[in-house]
C-alpha cells in the first residue's frame, strides 16, 4: 500500500512539473524556514529591493545596469492568496512601525525580471520569473512526519518530553495520558481533551523564554482554517514504537487521525509548495535559540536536520527540470545579523553552519552548491563603540521593542538604545555545551533583543545587510 | 562554562542621563561615551601566506615576485656587473676632475664654467636618481596591491579588503574620471559587504575601464606591427620598430594602471613580463597557440612578408597582455583575462581573408 501512494505521489509531482515546464517554466524560490525566521520580511524586502531597482551592489546584473525593471504578475495558482506585499511594506513604514503579523495562510506570489543578456550567443533582452511562497513556519515541522508512522511518532514524542528542558513543560499532558485506559473504547471526549492538553504543551515550548523548535504537528500551533476539525484532534500516546494497536480503541481512533492528518493536509501541502523547488534559501533564527541556552540551540538543529531531509537536492538537468525537480543551490542565511556588530558576522555564520551540517553535508553529498551567510533583509540598527571603565564594546543603535529588557534596563519601543549583546565565541561549538533551557539573563553570556522596524523614507528601499549577495547565490547565475 | 570569560551582555538607553553620544557636550561626567561608527576603521590587516587556487593568477603572481617584486640577491653576475659599474664610474669620475683641473689650467674662468657645469650634472643626476626609486617603490606596491587583494578575496577577509581597496582608491586619486567609482567604492567599503564582495564591486567599476583602455591599446600596437612588418623594405627596419613598439606599448599599460616605469623600473617590469610568457606560454597551447600557427601558416603560404608580419602582431599582442596581468592592481576575477583572441582578432580573420 504504501508503495503505491509513493507511486500516485511522485506521478502527480512529475505531472505538475511537467506542465510547469510546458507553460513557460518559472524559477521556483523556496523560502524555508521556521516561524520567526523573518520569511515574510525576506519576501517583502526581496520583492521592493527588486521593484524598485535599488541599490544592490553585489548582484552583478543590477549594478551593471542590465535589469530592466521587475513587475509583479498574476501567479499560476488560482486557488492560492495573493502574497500580501502591500500590506506587510505599509505595517513596517506605517506610523507605529511594527514587523508583520506571523503568517497563518499559504499565499504566493510572481515577480517577472526584465533583463539583458551581457554578450555571448545569448545576448539581448530576457526575462526570469520568480515564484515565491510563503506559508506559515509551523508547517514546516510537519514534513518530518511524512516518514514515520504514528506509533513511531509517539514514541518519539514521549521520550523528548521527558529532556530535562521539557519536562516541567510536559508534565501536564504526560500525567493525563498516564491515566488513561488505552484499551478501552475510543471516546471524543477524551481525544478532543488529550489533544488540547497535548497543544497547550506545544504552545508553552514555543515561548520565547524556551524557544524550542521541534515541535510537530505544526497544525496544532497555527491550524489555518482548519481549527477544531477531526484532522487535528490527535495527540501521541504512551504506546510501545512496534505494539500492536487493537481496532476500535482511543489509540486506533488517534492513528486513523495522525494518518488523516498526513494524506490530507501535510502530503499535499508538500506536493503543490516544495516538491518542485528550483533554488532554496533556509532563514534561522539562531539568536533566539542563544537566548534561550544550548538546549534550544540543539533543537533547533534537530527541527532544521528533520524539515530539510523531504526536499530533494541535487544537480539539476534538463530532465531533471521536467520531471523531478531538484534544488541545486541551497543558502543558508543567519538571519536578524543586524541584531549584533558586525564584526561578529563571521562567528555567527560559523555558528549557522555547525548548526546546518548535516543538512550542508547531505545536500553537498548530492552535488548541491551550498553557501552560509548572515543576512538581515530589513537592517533595524546601526553600529557604534561603547565606552565604558576602560573596555571598549561593539555594539549597536537601535530601538527595542516595547517590553524588552536587558541588563535590568526595560525600553518602552521609542527610546533609542545602544545594546552589546555579548561576544559569541570564537569556538562555535561552545554555544552548543550544556544542558541549559530558557537561560535567565543573569546566567546567560548573551542577550539579543528584539528592535522595532528602522523609519523608511518613502519610495527608498529599506536598508539590509548582504540580501543583495544572497540574491546572486539565488539568482545570478540565472540572469548572466 | 569555561575559563573565558566574556564581557556581559547590556544596553543603555541614548536618553539616559549617564551616558554621552557621539562627543556632545556631557550633562554629568558621564561613566559611558558612545560613538557611533557609520565608518568602519581603516586598517591593514596582516596578511602572510601566498597561494591562490586560479593558475592564470599564480603565473601573474610568480612573475611579479620575479621581476617587480624581486629582492636584490648576490649572484656572480651581480658581482661582476658591480665591479665593472663602478670601475667605470671611477673613470668616469677621474675623467671630469682631470677636465676640470686642465680647463683650471688653461683659464680660471673656464674652470669655474666647468665646476658649474659638473653641479648640474651631479643635481640632474640626483633627481634621476630620485625619480627611478620612486617609480620602482610604485610599481612593486601595485604589485603588493595584487597579491593582497587575491589574499583578501580568498580567505573573504573584510578588514584587510577595506583596507586593499582604500589603497587602490588612493592609487587612482588623481584621475577625475574614476571619481564616481571611487565614491562608490568607498560607500560599499562603508555599507556590510564581505571582503570577496567588495573586491568584486572595486574590480567592476574601477579596474573595468582600465581593462577596456589598455586592451585596444595592444589591438592598436598589434595592428600597427603587423602592417609595417609586412610593408616593410629591410629586415632591420622592422626589428626596430617592433622592439620600439612594444616598449612603447609597455609603458602604455604600466601607466593606465597608475605606473610610472623609469629605465630601471622598465628593466624590472621587463623581467616580470619575461617571467609570465615563459610561464604562460605552455598555458596558451590549447587556447591560441593553435590559432596563432594556423593564422601564421595560413598568411605565410599567401606571402612570406604577410606571415611575418602575422607573427609579429601576435608577438606584441602577446606581451601586452603578459604586460596587463602583471601591472594590473587586481587580479582578474569577475571578468575573465583577455586573450589574444579578444585584442588581435584580424590577426586570425587576415590571413583567412586575404
Amino acid at each position: 500500500m504504501p508503495f503505491v501512494r509513493d507511486l500516485v505521489f511522485e506521478a502527480g509531482v512529475a505531472v505538475r512539473s511537467l506542465a510547469d515546464y510546458f507553460n513557460g517554466g518559472a524559477l521556483r524560490l523556496g523560502v524555508t524556514g521556521l516561524s520567526r525566521a523573518g520569511k515574510t520580511v525576506f519576501i517583502t524586502a526581496l520583492i521592493d529591493n527588486l521593484l524598485n531597482s535599488a541599490r544592490l551592489p553585489v548582484l552583478r546584473a543590477q549594478a551593471e545596469g542590465r535589469i530592466l525593471r521587475s513587475v509583479l504578475q498574476p501567479q499560476p495558482d488560482d486557488a492560492v492568496p495573493r502574497f500580501a506585499y502591500e500590506e506587510h511594506l505599509a505595517s513596517l513604514s506605517g506610523a507605529d512601525r511594527a514587523w508583520p503579523q506571523s503568517t497563518r495562510r499559504i499565499s504566493e506570489l510572481r515577480l517577472k525580471i526584465e533583463f539583458e543578456r551581457p554578450s555571448g550567443w545569448r545576448a539581448g533582452p530576457a526575462e526570469l520569473t520568480l515564484d515565491i511562497v510563503d506559508y506559515p513556519g509551523e508547517w514546516l515541522l510537519d514534513l518530518a512526519l511524512l516518514e514515520k508512522t504514528y506509533a513511531q511518532w509517539s514514541a518519539e514524542t514521549l521520550a523528548q518530553s521527558q529532556a530535562p528542558g521539557r519536562a516541567a513543560l510536559a508534565a501536564p499532558w504526560r500525567a493525563f495520558v498516564a491515566e488513561l485506559d488505552l484499551a478501552g473504547p475510543a471516546n471524543e471526549d477524551i481525544a478532543r481533551q488529550c489533544a488540547a492538553i497535548f497543544t497547550a504543551y506545544l504552545h508553552k515550548a514555543r515561548q520565547d523564554a524556551y524557544a524550542l523548535s521541534t515541535l510537530p504537528p505544526g497544525r496544532f500551533l497555527m491550524p489555518g482554517d482548519l481549527e477544531g476539525s477531526p484532522a487535528l484532534t490527535f495527540a501521541p500516546l504512551p504506546i510501545a514504537a512496534d505494539a500492536a494497536i487493537a481496532p476500535g480503541s482511543l489509540p486506533a481512533m488517534m492513528e486513523r487521525r495522525y494518518e488523516a492528518y498526513k494524506a490530507h493536509i501535510v502530503r499535499p501541502f508538500f506536493r503543490d509548495h516544495f516538491s518542485r523547488l528550483d533554488r532554496q534559501i533556509v532563514l534561522v533564527d539562531a539568536l533566539s535559540a542563544l537566548n534561550s541556552g544550548p538546549a534550544a540551540l540543539r533543537d533547533l538543529e534537530n527541527a532544521m536536520a528533520q524539515a530539510l531531509q523531504a526536499f530533494r537536492a541535487g544537480r539539476a538537468s534538463l530532465l531533471t527540470t521536467m520531471f523531478r525537480p531538484r534544488i541545486d543551490r541551497i543558502l543558508f542565511a543567519a538571519t536578524k545579523a543586524d541584531h549584533l556588530h558586525h564584526q561578529s558576522h563571521d562567528r555567527l555564520e560559523a555558528i549557522l553552519r555547525l548548526l546546518a551540517q548535516r543538512a550542508i553535508a547531505r545536500a553537498e553529498g548530492v552535488g548541491a552548491e551550498i553557501d552560509v551567510i548572515a543576512l538581515a533583509a530589513i537592517r533595524a540598527t546601526r553600529e557604534a563603540q561603547i565606552r565604558q571603565r576602560g573596555e571598549t564594546l561593539s555594539a549597536i543603535i537601535g530601538v527595542p521593542q516595547a517590553g524588552e529588557t536587558s541588563g535590568g534596563k526595560s525600553f518602552d519601543g521609542v527610546a533609542e538604545a545602544a545594546v552589546f549583546p555579548g561576544e559569541l565565541p570564537s569556538d562555535p561549538a561552545a554555544v552548543f555545551r550544556g544542558e541549559a533551557l530558557a537561560l535567565p539573563e543573569a546566567d546567560n553570556h548573551l542577550r539579543f533583543l528584539k528592535f522595532r522596524p528602522p523609519v523608511l523614507a518613502p519610495g527608498v528601499s529599506p536598508p539590509h545587510i548582504r540580501l543583495d549577495r544572497a540574491l546572486q547565490f539565488l539568482i545570478g547565475d540565472k540572469l548572466a | 562554562m569555561n575559563d573565558f570569560r566574556p564581557p556581559r551582555p547590556r544596553a543603555f538607553r541614548l536618553d539616559d542621563i549617564s551616558v554621552s553620544l557621539d562627543d556632545a557636550p556631557a550633562r554629568v561626567p558621564s561613566p559611558v561615551q558612545i560613538k557611533s561608527q557609520n565608518f568602519p576603521t581603516f586598517d591593514a590587516g596582516k596578511i602572510t601566506s601566498d597561494k591562490s587556487a586560479d593558475r592564470d593568477e599564480q603565473a601573474t603572481q610568480a612573475a611579479q615576485q620575479r621581476g617587480i617584486l624581486a629582492r636584490w640577491r648576490p649572484s656572480l653576475g651581480g658581482l661582476i656587473g658591480s665591479a665593472v659599474g663602478g670601475l667605470l664610474s671611477m673613470a668616469i669620475g677621474l675623467w671630469i676632475t682631470q677636465l676640470i683641473e686642465g680647463l683650471f689650467a688653461q683659464a680660471t674662468a673656464l674652470g669655474w664654467v666647468s665646476v658649474g657645469l659638473a653641479g648640474l650634472l651631479l643635481i640632474g643626476l640626483g633627481a634621476f636618481l630620485a625619480r627611478e626609486i620612486i617609480a620602482i617603490a610604485r610599481q612593486s606596491r601595485i604589485a603588493q596591491l595584487h597579491r593582497d587583494l587575491a589574499l583578501a578575496r580568498e580567505k573573504d577577509d573584510r578588514d584587510a579588503a577595506r583596507a586593499g581597496l582604500a589603497r587602490l582608491a588612493a592609487l587612482y586619486a588623481d584621475r577625475a574620471q574614476t571619481a564616481r567609482a571611487r565614491a562608490e567604492i568607498s560607500d560599499a567599503s562603508q555599507s556590510i559587504i564581505d571582503g570577496r564582495d567588495l573586491i568584486d564591486i572595486a574590480e567592476r567599476l574601477l579596474l573595468r575601464p582600465l581593462d577596456l583602455q589598455a586592451q585596444s591599446e595592444i589591438a592598436a600596437a598589434a595592428k600597427r606591427v603587423s602592417l609595417v612588418t609586412a610593408i616593410s623594405p629591410r629586415a632591420i627596419l622592422d626589428v626596430i620598430f617592433v622592439a620600439a613598439q612594444i616598449i612603447r606599448l609597455v609603458r602604455t599599460i604600466a601607466q593606465i594602471y597608475g605606473g610610472r616605469p623609469g629605465l630601471l623600473g622598465f628593466i624590472k617590469l621587463a623581467r616580470s613580463i619575461g617571467a609570465h610568457l615563459a610561464i604562460t606560454g605552455g598555458l596558451a597551447v590549447g587556447d591560441s597557440l593553435l590559432q596563432q600557427l594556423v593564422g601564421h601558416g595560413i598568411a605565410s603560404k599567401i606571402s612570406a612578408r604577410m606571415g611575418e608580419g602575422v607573427l609579429n602582431g601576435l608577438l606584441t599582442a602577446r606581451v601586452g597582455l603578459s604586460t596587463l596581468s602583471v601591472c594590473r592592481p587586481a587580479p582578474f576575477i569577475v571578468h575573465r583575462p583577455p586573450g589574444v583572441a579578444d585584442v588581435a582578432p584580424f590577426l586570425f580573420g587576415a590571413g583567412e581573408r586575404s
